[in-house]
């Protein structure tokens, strides 16, 4: 290099000679220069340096690389010495293999650890620049899929509900807007609701519990309140055991949804996980209070069901047309017919809990949702339980972002993410389609 | 609770293994396979070796021995210790006993060997050096039996050096450098300068041109184990309540990062295969598994970082090596009057195991069928690490066999790697070192 770019590169050595020292490597990284090249412009400042007796104190370091004799072996030596020791070293050594400037620094070092220091931050440094783009940064692995054979559909959206659901629930309402959209599911509600607790490790249980609650509201059109209450009767000391398993499920997870205390996203799953969880604290009679409350409630459940029960048949023969998705869920369900009372129970505790216990007050309102069924080209309308809140805006928010990949462009994106959202929980979707009359007015409310 | 050493494992892997207890016994059809390859090689030799005394040296089983008969008996050595740890002992409630601390050394005059074939035993005593033999290795003997049931040994002799292997060495200087012990993570940094500086030479950083030029030829680096210092072992977690730990991070961890770091400097300018030893997050019985490249995040990018396991055996540029993180030497160090790893690895390779004490009292995967420490080619150069000092020998066999033995020194005590030529099978010690406060001629004294 010329002497007038080394001229050059020696100033720039003198400005960022303000550092404590400067070795050859931090020198060659920084200036971009080959380390001998650094060396060079290293030993030439010194030079310089001492040329002009500027009164400024160099203390270099050299380094010191020969053979020497020891214990008959030749051993190569390789040493950092200062500037004192220097000809003390080489003379010790029999052959001298380099000897060139290690490092400058303008007080006298007692110990070489500032020089690794040194040479460890420039290279750490360094190596983030350039670091290799690795095709190999896998996303990652969600646990759910090491979780055994899941449904082919929801598997995809499992893997995208993975990484989403231990990331910030945007993502999530991706993962499950597309879970959704591959699912293709005329319940809105259910089957998202049902995929994302899979998604989210959930034993099978709670997957089902949502499921079997669907089929319920089915049979409950056809047998009747007496069913129903049998149902029901049934299904409270089986509501404790899938409640728990919500519980270790939602409690285990460390997402949004789950939590119940975190940011709302799906408040109703999250309305819903809260109330099981301080559900499962309560006592029993509670549960019995509960399931008075869903006495009230069933006739209501019933008579709604009644109206709509063309809908709901075509729904279920979604879910038929469906294959795979259900089925699995369907097998792990331990109680293949919990009723949708436990869900109806769960809302409206729920609701109480979540009344109660948020600080956010969060009201729990019944709402029509109405999406086209892409398989059947027909309209679906559905009751979901929404929650209406001043973090609306942190839900609303994030619906949006989810994307539903191929499915209806005609429908609002918003309502899917919302549905899903309301099949996180495990509540049960037909009970929160059946409680309670909607206003039009949920159709244009803030999302 | 006795807390159950990994030395004691080994108890637990012999018996299984050799099927033999110390009361009745066993079949031991189970080790015969394994040890049948060595003995069929003892055998062949026991008649060479004894052909001095006369062509009519006869071969005999335990079973048959018959009193006063000089023949000659194949078998595998076990020395019973009394101070030998054995697990047996120390989780039996009726000796209540203490576990004895690690001592180095773990032999006694009282110690006495045993020969064992398939079906029996027999003590044996005379012209053979107990204290300097160790359990597990196959020899034959040349005596006869006594009245009172041991057999008084006159001659001995052991598997001796493997066929040799064909020589394909390059023909130009090409460089292997061996190093081991980087003992990263322990609380003195001193060494982490001279780990630098041993990167920098390896990539060609340090240096006059001269230097560069030379380092240029290093064609592969081999980290012989203990990548971690032993302080990353800490097993206090263990004793600690939950709620203490929870947010601590294994010494380990930080560790490897660094690990990470030298290993990708390292990865970018040479392939390097890395070995685990006895403080690297693997498992713990031989034969080491491969440290897992998700811990290596940066460096595994690079496919010239190798994995490999311990012990090792490769072809690098034609020439054979086979080396292990230095376990299997210094477990015999410890039962065995040998002080001199150098000693001990000649040893190994004459008596043709690798580890004969394992599975005794190293810790050691229970191979049914065959054993893969048995050598069956004698490597070019045979090394060990982690060992105190740096040594190496070039041995010279009968029927042609040329060895390069090589004791790989811990770099973290030493600051000492060796840099092996291929061309002529020949080990120079390298040196790093920074200075310290009390430098003066500190630097000067590192090494041997």
């Amino acid at each position: 290099m010329e002497l007038r770019g080394q001229g050059f590169l020696i100033q720039v050595v003198c400005w960022v000679f303000s550092l404590f020292q400067v070795t050859y490597k931090w020198l060659s990284y920084t200036l971009g220069v080959h380390v001998n090249q650094a060396k060079q412009m290293l030993y030439d400042y010194v030079e310089r340096k001492r040329k002009e007796n500027s009164g400024a104190q160099l203390h270099v370091t050299y380094l010191v690389a020969g053979n020497l004799l020891q214990n008959g072996h030749v051993c190569h030596k390789v040493a950092v010495v200062r500037e004192d020791k220097l000809e003390a070293v080489k003379s010790k050594l029999a052959t001298l293999a380099s000897v060139h400037v290690y490092s400058i620094q303008k007080a006298l070092l007692k110990d070489s650890s500032p020089l690794y220091n040194t040479d460890y931050d420039i290279v750490k440094s360094n190596l983030q620049h350039c670091r290799p783009a690795k095709a190999r940064c896998a996303p990652r692995a969600p646990p759910q899929s090491t979780q055994g054979p899941r449904e082919p559909g929801a598997t995809g959206t499992a893997n995208g509900h993975g990484p989403a659901a231990a990331r910030a629930p945007p993502q999530q309402h991706r993962g499950i807007a597309g879970m959704f959209a591959a699912r293709a599911a005329a319940k809105g509600q259910d089957t998202p609701r049902e995929s994302k607790a899979e998604a989210r490790e959930a034993p099978g249980v709670s997957a089902a519990s949502s499921k079997p609650p669907t089929k319920n509201s089915i049979m409950n059109n056809f047998f009747g309140k007496a069913a129903l209450n049998k149902l029901k009767a049934n299904s409270v000391p089986e509501q404790p055991k899938e409640e728990k398993e919500v519980v270790k499920p939602s409690v285990a997870v460390a997402e949004p949804e789950s939590s119940p205390n975190s940011v709302a996203e799906k408040p109703g799953k999250k309305a819903e996980s809260a109330g099981i969880q301080q559900e499962d604290k309560k006592s029993k009679t509670k549960r019995a209070d509960r399931s008075d409350d869903e006495e009230e409630r069933d006739p209501e459940n019933v008579k709604k069901k009644r109206k709509r029960i063309k809908q709901l048949q075509s729904d279920s023969s979604d879910d038929e047309d469906v294959p795979p998705s259900p089925t699995p869920e369907e097998e792990r369900a331990p109680s293949p017919a919990p009723a949708p009372a436990p869900k109806a129970e769960l809302e409206p505790a729920s609701a109480e809990v979540s009344a109660a216990g948020r600080k956010r007050k969060r009201k729990r309102v019944l709402k029509s949702k109405m999406f086209i069924d892409e398989e059947e080209g027909c309209m679906v309308t559905e009751k979901v339980y929404e929650s209406e809140s001043c973090t609306d805006s942190e839900d609303e928010f994030c619906k949006p972002k989810a994307p539903a990949p191929h499915k209806q462009p005609l429908l609002p994106t918003k309502r899917e993410p919302k549905e899903e959202r309301k099949n996180l929980k495990k509540g049960a979707a037909p009970a929160n389609r059946a409680n309670k009359q909607v206003s039009i007015m949920g159709f244009f409310q803030k999302k | 609770m006795t807390q159950l050493l990994p030395q004691h494992r080994g108890n637990a892997c012999r018996l299984a293994s050799c099927g033999m207890l110390l009361g009745p016994i066993w079949p031991t059809h189970v080790c015969s396979a394994p040890c049948l390859e060595e003995k069929q090689e003892a055998s062949q030799h026991s008649p060479a070796l004894l052909a001095g005394l006369g062509n009519d040296i006869v071969l005999r089983k335990l079973s048959e021995l018959q009193a006063g008969e000089r023949c000659c008996v194949v078998g595998t050595l076990f020395k019973s210790m009394q101070l030998q740890p054995s697990i047996l002992q120390e989780i039996s409630e009726e000796h209540n006993l203490v576990p004895q601390p690690p001592l180095p050394k773990y032999i006694q005059p009282s110690d006495e060997l045993m020969l064992e074939d398939e079906l029996q035993r027999i003590k044996l005593e005379g012209a053979i050096d107990v204290q300097r033999l160790v359990t597990g290795t196959i020899m034959a003997v040349y005596g006869c039996e006594q009245d009172d049931g041991r057999f008084l040994v006159e001659d001995h002799c052991f598997a001796g050096l493997p066929p040799a292997l064909p020589w394909n060495g390059p023909s130009s200087d090409r460089f292997v450098l061996l190093a081991s012990g980087l003992g990263l993570g322990s609380v003195s940094g001193e060494a982490l300068l001279s780990t630098q500086l041993l990167v920098d030479v390896v990539t060609g950083q340090l240096g006059a041109e001269g230097e560069q030029s030379c380092a240029a030829h290093i064609t592969r680096v081999i980290l012989a184990g203990n990548l971690l210092s032993q302080n990353t072992q800490s097993r206090d977690t263990i004793n600690k309540a939950k709620y203490l730990t929870k947010k601590m991070q294994a010494a380990s961890v930080e560790a490897v990062k660094m690990l990470d770091e030298i290993l990708l400097q390292l990865c970018t300018s040479v392939p390097v295969d890395v070995m685990p030893g006895e403080f690297d997050p693997t498992n713990y019985t031989l034969p080491q598994q491969p440290l897992h490249r998700c811990m290596l995040p940066l460096a595994s990018a690079y496919a010239t970082l190798r994995l490999v396991t311990n012990p090792y055996q490769a072809s690098l540029d034609g020439v054979r090596f086979l080396g292990t993180s230095g376990q299997n030497i210094s477990d015999i160090f410890k039962y065995s009057s040998m002080d001199d790893y150098l000693e001990i690895l000649e040893w190994t390779l004459l008596a043709g195991h690798i580890s004969p004490t394992a599975p005794d009292t190293l810790g050691c995967y229970p191979f049914y069928k065959s054993d893969p420490f048995i050598l069956t080619e004698c490597p070019h150069v045979y090394f060990c690490g982690n060992a105190p000092h740096f040594q190496s020998k070039l041995l010279q066999g009968k029927e042609g066999q040329r060895v390069l033995l090589v004791t790989v020194p811990d770099f973290s005590a030493t600051q000492t790697a060796c840099l092996v030529n291929l061309r002529d099978l020949t080990c120079q010690p390298i040196t790093f070192s920074g200075f310290g406060a009390d430098s003066e001629d500190g630097d000067m004294e590192v090494g041997h």
